[in-house]
């Protein structure tokens, strides 16, 4: 018996090592797999005794907590994880959001601004071992005596004024100051455009910028320096003339600073100047000078060839390309008209072929090219790129990489492209994508521009899903954005779900939006519902009527139209709330709105079920009193169908 | 079956939808015939994969046309082209007569035909075919819709029987396949006989033949895929009302298609020379640009964490917190470069200065065996450890000696 038992086990196991070894074929058929025992008839490529030894795994140091991030995901009904701590601070409106992450971010540079204008208090290392993060940074200057190395102090705070100042004392004093050091302080002085950087907390601020929703405007203000052009005669050139051998480094400095404060065409002499003096550029000189190519060329063509001209000389000098000058190049194109579009793709090919690998700025760059904002576009280059990108993970390797999604999405959203849009968004759930998102407002955008995209194109359900997926927890549509929810409710008929949204939209913020509100009440009042459902309209009309009736302090009240309380008394009406929508008829007088004939006429029939002969009188005393032409209609109708007592008569 | 094939084509559509994997989804249709399929194709994998190696690698290399084309030929090999072929109502296929690969062309084109007959039935409104599609002409008969279909059905009940022996449902069903022919006993027979004749066929002569016709696959696939054989796009034209979303479903499945024509593939500018010199010039370390262009890419993205653990790996990069131990050597940074040999092997501390023998150094022996084993000290603390007892017993050399425990 036992003997049968381990027979049957062993062929099971043999069975089923069998079947794992067709899977592994399967699954790995071009792996030569280490696993390949002699049943296999694989012709046998690598002797038996060949083992090998796979290298040492070196893991980084954030491994376990990267694989244990890996196993969390979002929760649809969480705010995001930074609100987490107070559940006070949970926004539930896009102007919360705003505000709280701002004053937390806020919060912080305050602190790090106290630990550094008052590092004196702030001396005692609590941490064991020591974590330098958490100590003050220096701000002031310690080396006091005029030398070289005081200067690279000052180089290294990034201190323009000081530096240039130390320089020249330098020079006076007859000190030479080595080739390397006059490099870096070249580079700062270009870098800043010969004037002191702002007071910076790099990376804290950046939301503080993306509040100001002109780019521009917050740009100028963290760099008062960009308002300025490159001057003549300023401290950079001075520096550089004073060079005895400038070499690549200290021509570099100097274009890329004429380049970023838009002294173009002075970019290019010095470049021929660098020509002349028998040196080679390096790799980010020709990326600055590509950048300005299209800044001092009019034509299309002229500016095309002027990139591959400079292409050549990269070539010519054996300069490597980096994606930097990819991207560059494409960037440029974009400037190039129909030049952009028949020239971009044999540049992606040629950086291939140099094994330098689009990034999702490349991209951007290209959909740029493609799609201008307002024409039609009617290539499909999207879908092209997208099979490109599908499944890949990207790290971010330039400043436009964040433009990508936003650029896709909103190109989608253009051609009505619904499927794109899925893979889009799919795109930017796999690795790391989510980061290239960009900041929250650029989330904000993107998911906009995905959302109306939905409403406009799938039905409710499906947009309902995405709707209970996204809000509010990563995005707080805008009232337009939820008008085109209403709009995708009423097209697929499921505008019982109104009371639902209504409580949404009061909670977004968006309760006192006087025409969103308005569509909503007409898009109750407009048909007749199942009682039910009417039920649910009356007491979403009531609340809207609240809305009405406080009105936020300090915030502009919403104003009753005639069309506003016509739309409330046809939806009280309908749910059979004859007291409520006497009440609203009411305000039709204290508000100076003047009540249709129809709803007049409506509001009779609703009376005439109950026969309160009363009321109808009343109603046409109503009537009377706005003077409606309609109004003998409404006392003949009274008469005819209400038994009317003389003095009634 | 058209209701089936239509919500078929819907769930393949709504596939699509969700997972946009378009290289992996075949066209609806496709779909279906895969599944009628896949019990014969399932068994003839089950037999050969062990035994073909090749075949499976050529799985792997032909692109997703190509692996339906090889699917579609070993099902009608392996059922020897016998229930699908000789079910198409023409007079029998005497496989024999010809090559083993003219036979599978010919099962491979009764399929295309069968399928695109099949996808013209799924087209409620559209009931005129146009002549003029080539495809069509090619067919020797036209033969009615109906009897196409329901040879479908029955080609796929037949081929997933086992055909290990000749079984009398088998018998039945080849009668019953011959009885829709006009000379129903002969064909019975010829039916019968061609399938023992499969049967005779030796294992090893199958396999030969199944790595030939794969490796004749290659060899004649064409440069552009299915110019001529474009089954789907037959739904594009469809004006039944449903037309719209199938033709959004099918243009994503067409872009395997596409790619080819993919423009990332164009031409290059030939400016530079592929092996390029990298000039060895950024030696310096990151100048201030380099530092300012990382700034900025910090800047775009969204550095905000997500979780706890997104949270807690940025603090680990700012060095605030202190770090997971990925091996058993974390918190190792001073005695990192200390080989274990200085910390095991510490005789060679017991040196001249203490006594060779005698109860001191049985005492030293003791203890330097126990700060081997010791973990928690550094070789350094080791030695100290070592030269505290030195000092000690030198002190009390007199007393040791006295006692005559200390012998040098």
């Amino acid at each position: 018996m036992a003997s049968s038992c381990s027979q049957a086990l062993r062929h099971h196991v043999c069975k089923s090592s069998r079947i794992l070894r067709v899977h592994l074929q399967k699954a790995w058929p071009n792996r030569s797999f280490v696993l390949n025992p002699a049943a296999d008839q694989q012709p046998a490529v690598s002797s038996p005794e060949e083992i090998v030894i796979p290298k040492k795994k070196t893991w980084s140091k954030e491994a376990v907590l990267q694989a244990l991030a890996s196993t969390v995901n979002r929760d649809p009904t969480a705010s995001d994880y930074r609100f987490q701590d107070d559940p006070y601070l949970t926004p539930k409106t896009s102007s919360e959001f705003k505000l709280f992450s701002l004053s937390q971010e806020s919060g912080r540079n305050a602190a790090k601004y106290f630990i550094s204008t008052y590092p004196k208090y702030f001396q005692k290392d609590y941490a064991q071992p020591h974590i330098p993060c958490l100590m003050p940074e220096t701000l002031e200057a310690q080396l006091e005596e005029v030398s070289e190395a005081a200067l690279i102090e000052r180089i290294q705070m990034r201190k323009v004024k000081a530096a240039v100042d130390l320089y020249d004392q330098l020079q006076q004093a007859g000190t030479p100051v080595s080739l390397d050091v006059t490099n870096q302080l070249l580079d700062l002085i270009c870098f800043y455009g010969d004037c002191d950087p702002a007071q910076e907390n790099v990376p804290e601020q950046r939301n503080e910028e993306t509040v100001g929703q002109e780019n521009k405007l917050s740009h100028n203000k963290r760099s008062p320096c960009l308002v300025f052009s490159f001057r003549e005669n300023n401290n950079a050139e001075r520096v550089f003339a004073l060079l005895s051998e400038p070499n690549t480094h200290s021509y570099s400095a100097l274009i890329r600073g004429m380049v970023k404060y838009g002294a173009y065409s002075k970019a290019f002499s010095t470049y021929t100047d660098l020509l002349n003096n028998q040196l080679k550029a390096d790799v980010s000189t020709f990326n600055a000078l590509i950048t300005a190519a299209p800044e001092v060329k009019e034509k299309y063509n002229e500016k095309w060839e002027l990139i591959v001209d400079l292409l050549k000389q990269m070539a010519e000098q054996k300069v490597k390309p980096n994606l930097l000058t990819l991207n560059a190049v494409l960037k440029a194109l974009r400037r190039c008209g129909t030049v952009g579009k028949s020239q971009a793709f044999p540049v992606i090919s040629e950086m291939r072929a140099l094994s330098i690998d689009p990034s999702l700025a490349s991209y951007n760059h290209l959909l740029s090219i493609f799609y201008k904002p307002g024409h039609k576009g009617q290539t499909d280059i999207l879908q092209e790129v997208m099979n490109e990108v599908s499944g890949k993970s990207f790290t971010p390797q330039d400043p436009d990489d964040a433009q990508f999604f936003i650029t896709a999405v909103r190109i989608c959203l253009d051609t009505k492209d619904i499927e794109q849009a899925y893979r889009v968004h799919e795109l930017l759930g796999v690795g790391e994508n989510w980061r290239l998102l960009g900041n929250d407002f650029q989330q904000n955008i993107y998911h906009a521009r995905f959302f109306s995209l939905l409403c406009m194109m799938e039905n409710i359900d499906v947009v309902l899903k995405w709707y209970r997926d996204l809000v509010p927890s990563v995005y707080y549509p805008s009232s337009n954005v939820m008008r085109d929810l209403l709009q995708a409710l009423d097209t697929d008929n499921r505008l019982d779900l109104i009371p639902q949204i209504w409580k949404d939209l009061k909670q977004l913020g968006h309760g006192n939006r006087q025409t969103l509100v308005e569509e909503l009440l007409t898009l109750m009042a407009r048909e007749k519902q199942n009682q039910e459902v009417q039920e649910t309209f009356a007491e979403c009309a009531l609340d809207i009527k609240k809305m009405y009736d406080t009105g936020d302090r300090g915030k502009v009240m919403m104003s009753w139209t005639a069309g506003s309380l016509s739309d409330l008394v046809s939806v009280l009406l309908a749910a059979q709330r004859r007291q409520d929508a006497w009440e609203i008829l009411k305000l039709f007088k204290t508000h100076n709105r003047v009540p249709s004939e129809e709803l007049l006429d409506k509001f009779l029939t609703c009376i005439k079920e109950s026969g309160d002969v009363n009321q109808a009188l009343e109603l046409v005393q109503i009537s009377a009193g706005f003077c409606l032409p309609g109004t003998p209609k409404l006392i003949q109708r009274v008469q005819q169908e209400f038994l009317l007592s003389e003095q009634q008569k | 079956m058209y209701r089936r094939l239509l919500i078929n084509i819907n769930q393949v559509r709504n596939r699509l939808i969700h997972t946009h994997n378009t290289r992996l989804t075949l066209p609806s249709t496709k779909c279906k015939e895969r599944e009628s399929f896949a019990p014969v194709a399932s068994t003839s994998l089950s037999e050969d994969k062990g035994k073909t190696p090749e075949e499976t690698e050529v799985n792997a290399e032909v692109n997703t046309d190509g692996q339906r084309n090889t699917e579609m030929n070993e099902g009608t090999e392996i059922s020897n082209a016998t229930l699908t072929s000789q079910l198409e109502t023409e007079p029998v296929v005497k496989p024999e007569d010809r090559k083993q690969v003219e036979k599978t062309k010919s099962g491979k084109e009764s399929l295309l035909e069968l399928l695109g007959a099949m996808k013209v039935e799924v087209t409620t409104v559209r009931k005129i075919r146009p002549s003029k599609t080539p495809r069509m002409s090619e067919r020797p008969d036209q033969e009615p819709m109906e009897s196409t279909h329901s040879m479908f059905q029955r080609a796929t009940a037949e081929g997933s029987q086992q055909h290990g022996t000749l079984n009398p449902e088998l018998v039945a069903a080849v009668s019953a396949a011959a009885s829709t022919l006009p000379n129903r006993h002969q064909a019975e027979s010829e039916l019968l006989k061609q399938l023992r004749k499969h049967e005779a066929i030796p294992d090893t002569q199958r396999r030969a033949d199944i790595g030939h016709i794969i490796s004749d696959m290659k060899v004649g696939k064409r440069p552009n895929g299915r110019s001529n054989v474009r089954p789907t796009s037959q739904i594009r034209f469809d004006d039944d009302g449903k037309g719209y979303t199938q033709d959004r479903g099918i243009t994503s499945e067409l872009d395997g298609v596409r790619r080819r024509k993919s423009p990332f593939t164009s031409k290059r500018l030939n400016l530079f020379a592929a092996a390029a010199e990298q000039d060895a010039l950024s030696d310096l370390g990151p100048t201030l640009w380099d530092i300012d262009l990382a700034n900025q890419i910090v800047q775009a993205t969204n550095q905000m964490p997500r979780n706890g653990f997104e949270e807690m790996i940025q603090w680990t990069k700012e060095g605030r917190l202190w770090q997971y131990p990925i091996n058993n050597e974390a918190g190792l940074e001073e005695e990192a470069s200390v080989p274990f040999h200085e910390h095991v092997f510490l005789e060679k501390h017991l040196d001249e200065s203490f006594p060779q023998q005698g109860p001191v150094r049985h005492f030293m022996e003791l203890v330097i065996t126990g700060l081997a084993k010791n973990h928690h000290l550094t070789v350094q603390q080791k030695k100290e450890h070592i030269d505290w007892f030195r000092d000690y017993f030198r002190q009390k050399e007199d007393v040791l000696k006295e006692a005559e425990a200390y012998l040098n």
